[in-house]
């Protein structure tokens, strides 16, 4: 581009249709634009500073200059001033901060005792809100103390934090390992802790969301213990059911303050469906590719844009792009960077540095940049695929948004069906959120680690109660376990090992890969082994395992080692024309079966206990730009174990042998009833793709009998290898050890679930299969999309 | 779905048996498995005590080694910096050592033997207080807060990082009975390490006993195992493996009566007593931190003399020639770094320190850049081979050769400038 990338002279409409046309010109057919939303600015609503409030404290405020209230923030703060919990739900930037530090400054302001817990889903976000309550304690001068509490915080630091810290900023995690099993120390902050801020509450759904009731459940306890009985203030990005998960995780009555007050510009929400290219297969344009254009042509009209992507591969994929295209200029910064999270703290805090002042003209980024960290406001938005649920879309989206002009936010649909679904049925997304977050606080695997870990805090009295269990039966076994040791009528902890290390809220282990650069050590003697990022242990199998391309920064490296005793990972520099994707295989074993009845087909449908086994076996080299297969690789990689729930369909041996197809389309019929069944489970359960799992195996002739594991890909590739199925079970499983409550609700919502993905097959337009329904189709399985309908008639017959 | 809460347990993972196996039952009948309390405080040699919060067992013995000592002031604040006038009288000592139910620390750790000590006229009073179980916690804690009320000064063993942060710990868990905090608390795990660990190795109470005082423990337990000794009988009443548990923490006592005495003794008059070169070492390295510099040189001095294997004697030099520097001696420190430079067994590491010291001296204090440059050149040839290597060592190589290359550069320049520049009084450090 010819025009300086440093002061944009109009946002406005005019540029955001000049780009969209653009962006639509290419097809002829006008179906690529799928939903043109405007969404018209709004005036804000305002009402007065509470009358309460200390002089001082409005005076703080007036200066930073807020006058006046925003509606839903006044009525939040009443609520919390009245003693009432509550639980705001509000979008991106309408000073939901100000809900929780006025009634908590306020309540420091007069009694200096007062202390107050933040807790933050992430270490990141604890830091973005120690810089705004800095501000105000500086204007304050210095009346209350406020400090972070993480595993970063320096041993000297930790006991003038306990002792001094008015509002202490932490995670879940830190409060469960290090706060509450030494709560001793923290006398004075349990004595009188009168508030608990939750930020991001619908975070906490799912696996984490069920940890996090339990340590709160610890945490409620611990106050009583010091005499206290902390308010809880929460704060909700949009969804259904605001309330029910906040006092699902707080176990008490929550006030709902949703009436959004804050004034917002206008905003165009775009939907973009690539382009079919190929009606046969069903193939559409590349939806990187198409978000990459898109991202051009906003860059190009000098929008800063932020580009999300649904992984680190695409993150890094995407910044190769479009550094293509907009190249530094000598001597001065890349206009375009990228951010997730194997980034190191002091490259990303000059990232976000870089947007707000302008510098950086567009940045590529994971969801590491969905939540509240301080970037200041874009001018438009770019997401790479559907981000799997509608609250992580408004978020993401809400990263553009001027206080004036115009902002605007581009989906790029990817093939996937639920995307597909999202793109083709814009009412459902901008009508009123359908979206529930569920928890499960009495999963049993969750509560009674916590259990134990409350156990270690304080003597259990079986007479108390701890979620619904019945609590002296498991005192007493885990007495018989020999946990607990009962005495004077309270059980108390009698192991060595201190149980909140073991325990990881958030499913998966807790440990990283540390990715190491060794190619210093060829070209400059001088130049060590340097550190580049990290790699939680969950990614690490598919995006380093030995020979993979791991991209950081859009520099590729080549990994050369992957030593997991040490959790590093040796890479070398390298520049080459492709990628890496790791196939994965998984094997699943029927534990216990909590429930199952007979049905039409003949088929059989169940839900309980399973075993989930699943192994990183190779990879394949995928070439940049065209997607080429350049070929595979085998890998010998340790295992992965987990114990879940799962719903499963059996498909009775009558059913299979009926079907009128070659051995071979019937395999394929049914990966591809998988595919299409997964896609709409993940709508129906409205939960994030990745908390669902689907396998198909051998149905075992018994539960709990060992039988000989099948070995099935995940993906529909390459079936012609694999084994004849005459009775196969068709696995959902949660994606999360114990399980967190998706089985039971599929399995009573069998019905809706095959009837929605009989519609999604039949009316999808490919002829023979694509990844919008059953997934792409190999040259083996001509009628796989056949087999999948041909299957669905006779379980809904 | 119909099935029974028992079977729900069953499967889980969290449930499942601790790693360690419960110790075999024992046999119905054996004298171990139930025995009345007061059999077991025979058993232990022990008595019951009672106070308002309940009752524990208190076991008292006595012992004519170690006796008493009479510590000078100036000794006791070379062990802890600004101790009170009073803290120096032994009669308000207090040793105390604990046995627990696991090193984590937290509120779920427990004290379950809490052993005390004091000097009587004539030798060593132990008393143990033990909790049968846990209900018998704030009686144990309430006994000992009586006795430190008497004895104000706590003396311990790592009691600084471990015992008394637990104590603290189980004192606010019972709400009921509030820790008093002692006076002055002497640890002796960091004098004990600067005194005898570089002849003894580690710094474990059993090793510096039998190495520093020659006493040897027989049959003592491994201090591993007392945790789940505990535990054992907690659940089964198994007593006889909580006999080695008490003598032990009476032994822990002791020891480390003893070594306070030891410790006292060498701080006072390092050079009776028939000390070695190690100690002596020590001794100077605690006197020069506590900034008794002229003590400290004369007594590194007559360390040098006693002969110090030669890895610590190089440390020693080094030691000395920072004295002497800090003194302003700079003919005695050059000499220490010229011994230093040249010692044939010093590592790389120390000779181009000792290098970097001379350059300072010759460059800004005898203004003789030249000789400061030749003497950098001389250490930047040795450095070079000593880059070859790899490790830790090959990083500080790389940036000592820095840091010697920097001056190098700096020093060149200077005797390049016209000869003005040498004689003007301009500080040379002001060219940068």
């Amino acid at each position: 581009m010819a025009q300086s990338l440093a002061v944009r002279t109009r946002t406005s409409l005019d540029v955001i249709h000049e780009a969209l046309g653009e962006i639509a010109a290419r097809d002829r057919t006008g179906e690529v634009l799928t939903a043109v939303q405007r969404i018209p600015a709004r005036e804000a609503q305002f009402a007065a500073i509470p009358s309460w409030a200390a002089p001082e404290l409005a005076a703080v405020y007036r200066a930073k200059g807020v006058s006046q209230l925003y509606t839903h923030q006044s009525s939040a703060v009443e609520h919390v001033h009245a003693g009432k919990n509550a639980v705001v739900v509000t979008p991106t930037a309408s000073g939901k901060t100000l809900c929780y530090n006025l009634p908590v400054l306020n309540a420091i302001l007069e009694n200096a005792d007062t202390r107050a817990l933040y807790l933050f889903p992430t270490k990141a976000l604890a830091q973005d809100q120690l810089a705004e309550l800095h501000d105000l304690a500086t204007r304050l001068n210095d009346r209350f103390g406020v400090f972070t509490y993480d595993g970063d915080t320096p041993g000297d630091a930790r006991k003038a934090i306990r002792e001094r810290g008015h509002i202490v900023l932490t995670n879940p995690d830190m409060l469960h390992t290090g706060i509450l099993p030494h709560h001793t120390k923290w006398m004075r902050l349990f004595e009188n802790l009168r508030y608990i801020v939750l930020d991001e509450l619908h975070t906490y759904r799912g696996v984490f969301g069920s940890h996090l009731a339990n340590v709160l459940r610890r945490l409620r306890r611990i106050a009583r213990f010091y005499g206290s009985d902390p308010i809880f203030i929460c704060c909700s990005a949009t969804i259904a059911n605001p309330g029910e998960l906040a006092s699902r995780l707080i176990e008490d009555e929550v006030e709902v303050v949703d009436e959004n007050g804050a004034p917002s510009a206008e905003k165009v929400f775009v939907f973009y469906n690539p382009p079919v290219v190929n009606r046969n297969l069903g193939i559409r344009r590349s939806y990187l590719n198409e978000a990459t254009r898109v991202a051009k042509e906003l860059l190009s009209r000098n929008l800063q844009t932020i580009v999300f992507a649904n992984s680190r591969l695409h993150t890094e994929v995407m910044l190769t792009y479009l550094r293509q295209a907009f190249p530094s200029s000598p001597g001065r910064s890349e206009p375009i960077r990228g951010y997730r999270g194997g980034y190191l703290p002091g490259e990303r805090r000059d990232i976000e540095r870089g947007l707000r002042d302008g510098k950086i003209r567009g940045v590529v980024s994971t969801n590491a940049l969905e939540f509240g960290i301080d970037i200041g406001s874009l001018d438009a938005t770019v997401l790479a695929g559907y981000p799997g649920s509608i609250a992580s879309t408004w978020q993401r989206a809400g990263r553009a948004g001027r206080r004036t002009g115009t902002s605007c936010a581009v989906m790029v649909a990817s093939s996937s069906p639920l995307d597909q679904f999202i793109v083709q049925h814009p009412e459902y997304f901008f009508g009123r959120s359908p979206e529930h977050a569920y928890v499960q606080p009495d999963n049993l695997e969750i509560l009674v680690n916590h259990l134990k870990c409350a156990a270690f805090e304080l003597p259990l009295d079986p007479a108390e109660r701890f979620g619904d269990v019945d609590l002296p039966a498991l005192c007493e076994r885990l007495a018989q376990a020999g946990f607990l040791h009962k005495s004077g009528g309270n059980y108390h902890w009698i192991q060595e090992a201190y149980p909140a290390n073991a325990v990881s809220l958030r499913s998966v282990t807790s440990d990283n890969f540390v990715i190491i650069d060794i190619t210093g050590n060829e070209r400059d003697e001088s130049a060590g082994p340097e550190v580049i990022g990290e790699v939680d242990f969950a990614s690490a199998l598919t995006t380093v395992h030995p020979k993979a391309i791991y991209i950081h920064e859009g520099q590729q490296f080549h990994v050369e080692r992957l030593d997991f005793a040490e959790r590093k990972v040796y890479v070398k520099r390298v520049n080459v024309d492709y990628f890496t994707d790791a196939i994965r295989y998984t094997q699943v074993r029927v534990l216990e079966i909590a429930d199952s009845h007979s049905s039409s087909g003949p088929s059989e449908r169940a839900h309980g206990d399973v075993l989930v086994r699943s192994q990183v076996v190779g990879f394949k080299k995928i070439k940049f730009f065209t997607n080429e297969n350049l070929g595979a690789g085998k890998l010998e990689l340790p295992e992965n174990e987990m114990h879940t729930t799962a719903f499963w369909l059996t498909l009775r041996r009558e059913l299979v042998a009926s079907l009128p197809f070659s051995v071979s389309d019937r395999q394929g019929g049914m990966f591809g009833l998988l595919h299409a069944l997964e896609s709409i489970a993940t709508l129906l359960l409205m939960c994030d793709r990745r908390d669902l799992g689907a396998a198909i195996g051998e149905r075992p002739p018994n539960p709990g009998i060992e039988a000989e594991w099948e070995q099935v890909p995940e993906a529909a590739v390459d079936l012609t290898e694999s084994k004849e199925f005459f009775e196969p079970n068709l696995y959902l499983y949660d994606a999360y050890p114990g399980g967190i409550g998706f089985s039971e609700p599929l399995y009573r919502a069998a019905n809706l679930l095959l009837q929605r993905t009989h519609e999604l097959i039949s009316a999808c337009p490919c002829e023979k299969g694509c990844p919008s329904c059953v997934g792409p189709v190999g040259e083996c399985h001509e009628h796989a999309k056949e087999a999948a309908l041909e299957i669905l008639r006779r379980l809904n017959g | 779905m119909a099935t029974a809460p028992k079977d729900k347990f069953a499967n889980l993972k969290a449930l499942r048996p601790a790693n360690r196996p419960a110790s075999p039952p024992i046999a119905e009948g054996s004298v171990q498995t139930m025995e009345p309390c007061d059999s077991l405080a025979e058993f232990l040699g022990a008595a019951p005590q009672h106070n308002r919060f309940g009752e524990h067992l208190s076991i008292r013995r006595w012992y004519s080694d170690p006796s008493s000592i009479d510590p000078d002031l100036e000794s006791l604040r070379l062990l802890l910096p600004g101790a009170p006038p009073d803290a120096a009288d032994p009669r308000r000592w207090l040793f105390l050592d604990t046995e627990t139910t696991g090193l984590a620390g937290g509120s779920g750790t427990y004290a379950f033997l809490v052993g005390i000590a004091w000097w009587d006229t004539a030798g060593l009073e132990v008393e143990q207080f033990f909790m049968r179980d846990h209900s018998e916690e704030h009686s144990v804690l309430f006994e000992l807060r009586k006795r430190m009320l008497e004895r104000p000064i706590l003396l311990t063993f790592n009691g600084k990082s471990f015992d008394w942060p637990l104590l603290e710990t189980r004192f606010r868990m019972t709400r009921s009975i509030p820790p008093h905090p002692p006076l002055a608390h002497i640890d002796l795990l960091h004098p004990s390490r600067q005194l005898w660990r570089l002849r003894v190795g580690n710094a474990r109470l059993s090793q510096l006993e039998e190495h520093v005082l020659g006493w040897r423990r027989e049959g003592d337990v491994f201090s591993e195992l007392i945790p789940q000794i505990y535990f054992d009988f907690l659940r089964t009443g198994a007593a006889a493996p909580l006999v080695p548990v008490i003598r032990h923490n009476q032994m822990d006592l002791r020891g480390l009566a003893a070594l306070t005495r030891k410790a006292f003794s060498l701080l006072a008059s390092p050079e009776s007593e028939g000390s070695d070169a190690f100690e002596l070492y020590g001794v100077s390295r605690i006197l020069s931190r506590h900034g008794h510099r002229a003590r400290a040189r004369q007594l590194f001095g007559s360390t040098l003399d006693a002969g110090l294997p030669p890895e610590l004697e190089t440390l020693a030099r080094g030691h000395l020639a920072r004295l002497a520097k800090l003194d302003r001696d700079y003919p005695a420190a050059t000499l220490l770094w010229e011994q230093l430079r040249c010692k044939k067994n010093a590592s790389i590491v120390e000779r181009t320190e000792a290098c970097i010291e001379l350059a300072i001296h010759f460059e800004h204090r005898a203004r003789d850049p030249l000789r400061a440059a030749e003497i950098m050149r001389d250490a930047l040839a040795q450095l070079s081979a000593g880059t070859k290597q790899s490790g830790p060592a090959a990083v500080r190589c790389r940036k000592l050769r820095a840091r010697v290359q920097h001056r190098l550069e700096r020093l060149t320049r200077k005797c390049l400038q016209p000869r003005i520049g040498a004689v003007s009084p301009a500080p040379f450090a002001r060219q940068r």
